[in-house]
């Protein structure tokens, strides 16, 4: 009886329930744990590996390590103190999980948002994508590059490039990671005077250094190798399991909220995303780069066209018990950095103050579930590769 | 070939990147500009009188999602600077261990009696170091020494939903606003 295990494709499927005894009755098998505590499954990710000298075999994925029963607790807190503790849910793009639940509350407590708060939002999602991705870049090659493909520096220079962005959100709202300046009917703070001579300028910055990380490392043919027809998701593969983001687009799903189901300000205007058709590690980095690009235009666009008038459409803030929905559920979905992060809201728990059930969708957890089709039949080194390429985060995967 | 030339490429990107100014600061022995809205660490303050601005209303206890902030209410007398009954803190504590600094307990101040401090605060060597009691808070007013941007009044001015706007009409009757949450400064005898 012979078994070849070969990386996926569509034509020939890889069973992720694979019977090991049946594959090898010798037992010659070695069963290796990658993580929790692995650098490179970005957070605390075990993925446990069946090794057959160095290809993999069958890969099976444990999340829940980072388990913090945040859904639960909302249905303790109020409305108005969950915008502050669901900045650490998806904790690389902290701005964006803010809007989600607080377009749910709007959505259900029939607030309207002024026109200045819905610019103001899609140009904070827009640098806060920024930052995301170039995180996604920067570790990315952490996980493929040693010495030679640019590794190290390439997630230095990363790094240094999103202080600028941290420093514009610190400018804005006083916080590096803990904005909290939305709230339910607007936002919290207004742009600071003077606050576009500091964005423009990183800005530009951001996207000339983008062509040198470029040149560095995607022309470099060491990346490439590491990184092209590795880990392949087909698109009914992507289909099936309900990628989205930037993964999703680089297996050739079209889709993007921000131009399909418009929220905030982005109906006013294009929203053109990177769609690629490989699939393979190197199309979901290129798509990324792509985004930041796009991203750029967007963020110069809403900065440009910023309106006039008040960022609140309901009175501030003066109390715990200020936002109160007696009844109802909704399912608000936005495009983050990773993908559709959806938040289904039922209402009416704590006689109107608490939700009684607040569901979030993360969009890593859908990621993370194609391990196990896309590992098998590559080696051990690539496993890092696609987890990387993946984006994971498991703040929000695990919650 | 391909291989040397390409890594010969990256190194040119990192001897550029190799001449750029150097971004970081030596942190204990510099420390970098703070905008002017940076949010850390928390005083009270004195109101325009010179008295203890909290009236121990305890709506920041109850809106910190983090429950760290502890008021006992203290004694009801007559203020000596304006004459009126009101409401004095006896005890006030604010864990900052695990604190997520979300400016809340700020935001819902009806007295302006809570701000946040630009300066960072000390790193300590005990976890009783950064229990914030009564008598560190008012130490941080003194201390900070620079304008802290935000108190409640400033975030409630630019969150006004009429700023801005033309006033063409006259105020409509507001809705009813949750009069219980709002306890005035001259609790009722």
């Amino acid at each position: 009886m012979s078994l070849s295990i070969q990386p996926y494709s569509a034509e020939q499927p890889v069973n992720p329930y694979l019977d090991v005894d049946l594959y090898d009755p010798d037992a010659d098998l070695m069963v290796l744990n990658l993580g929790p505590q692995h650098p490179s499954t970005h957070g605390v990710f075990r993925v446990k590996l069946i090794l057959d000298g160095e290809v993999i075999v069958k890969a099976i994925g444990y999340p829940g390590y980072l388990h913090r029963g945040v859904e639960k607790l909302c249905e303790k807190l109020n409305y108005s103190n969950i915008k502050a503790i669901i900045d650490k849910n998806d904790y690389i793009s902290p701005m964006i999980n803010e809007q989600a639940v607080n377009m749910a509350f709007e959505k259900l407590a029939g607030v309207e948002v002024p026109r200045r708060a819905l610019w103001l939002r899609s140009l904070l999602a827009e640098f806060q994508r920024i930052a995301s991705h170039l995180i996604a870049l920067g570790t990315f090659g952490l996980d493929v590059g040693g010495a030679l493909g640019g590794g190290a520096s390439a997630f230095m220079y990363c790094f240094r490039d999103r202080e600028m962005i941290l420093d514009v959100f610190e400018e804005l709202s006083g916080c590096r990671f803990h904005y909290n300046t939305h709230c339910v009917g607007g936002n919290r703070h207004d742009v600071p005077a003077g606050w576009d001579r500091m964005v423009l300028p990183a800005l530009e910055v951001i996207e000339a250094r983008l062509d040198e990380l470029v040149d560095m490392m995607v022309n470099n043919q060491v990346f490439v190798d590491r990184t092209q027809g590795v880990g392949v998701i087909p698109k009914n593969l992507a289909l099936g399991l309900g990628l989205t983001g930037p993964n999703g687009r680089a297996s050739g799903i079209d889709c993007d909220l921000r131009r399909d189901a418009p929220y905030n300000a982005y109906g006013e205007v294009e929203v053109r995303p990177a769609v690629r058709s490989a699939g393979d590690c190197q199309a979901r980095f290129l798509c990324r780069v792509d985004e930041i690009r796009e991203s750029a235009r967007l963020a110069r666009l809403f900065l440009a066209g910023l309106p006039e008038g008040p960022i609140s459409g309901t009175k501030p803030n003066k109390g715990p018990t200020s936002v109160k929905i007696k009844e109802g559920r909704c399912y608000v979905g936005l495009s983050t950095p990773r993908g559709e992060l959806g938040t289904y809201l039922i209402a009416g728990g704590n006689k109107g103050l608490s939700p009684y059930r607040l569901k979030i969708r993360p969009p890593s957890l859908h990621h993370l579930a194609s391990i196990p089709y896309i590992l098998p039949g590559n080696n051990l080194s690539d496993a890092i590769a696609i987890l990387g390429s993946l984006d994971p985060v498991m703040g929000e995967a695990d919650r | 070939m391909k291989y040397f030339l390409d890594a010969i490429r990256a190194m040119l990107v990192t001897l550029k990147n190799f001449f750029r100014p150097v971004e970081t600061v030596r942190f204990p022995f510099e420390k970098r500009e703070r905008g002017e809205r940076y949010r850390s660490s928390f005083a009270l303050v004195h109101d325009e009188h010179g008295e203890e601005a909290c009236i121990a209303c305890k709506l920041c206890e109850r809106i910190c999602p983090s429950e760290i902030i502890t008021v006992v209410g203290g004694e009801k007398k007559l203020s000596e600077a304006t004459g009126k009954k009101r409401q004095y803190v006896g005890d006030f504590t604010l864990d900052l261990n695990a604190c997520i600094y979300c400016e809340l307990c700020v935001q819902v101040c009806p007295v302006d009696a809570i701000v946040m401090c630009r300066v960072p605060e000390v790193p300590g060597f005990f976890r009783e170091d950064l229990v914030l009691t009564m008598d560190k808070l008012y130490a941080n007013e003194a201390a900070a020494n620079e304008p802290t941007w935000a108190n409640a009044t400033k975030l409630w001015e630019m969150q006004d939903p009429k700023r801005g706007l033309v006033e063409a009409e006259p105020d409509e009757p507001a809705p009813e606003p949750a009069a219980s949450e709002t306890p005035s400064t001259e609790p009722a005898t």
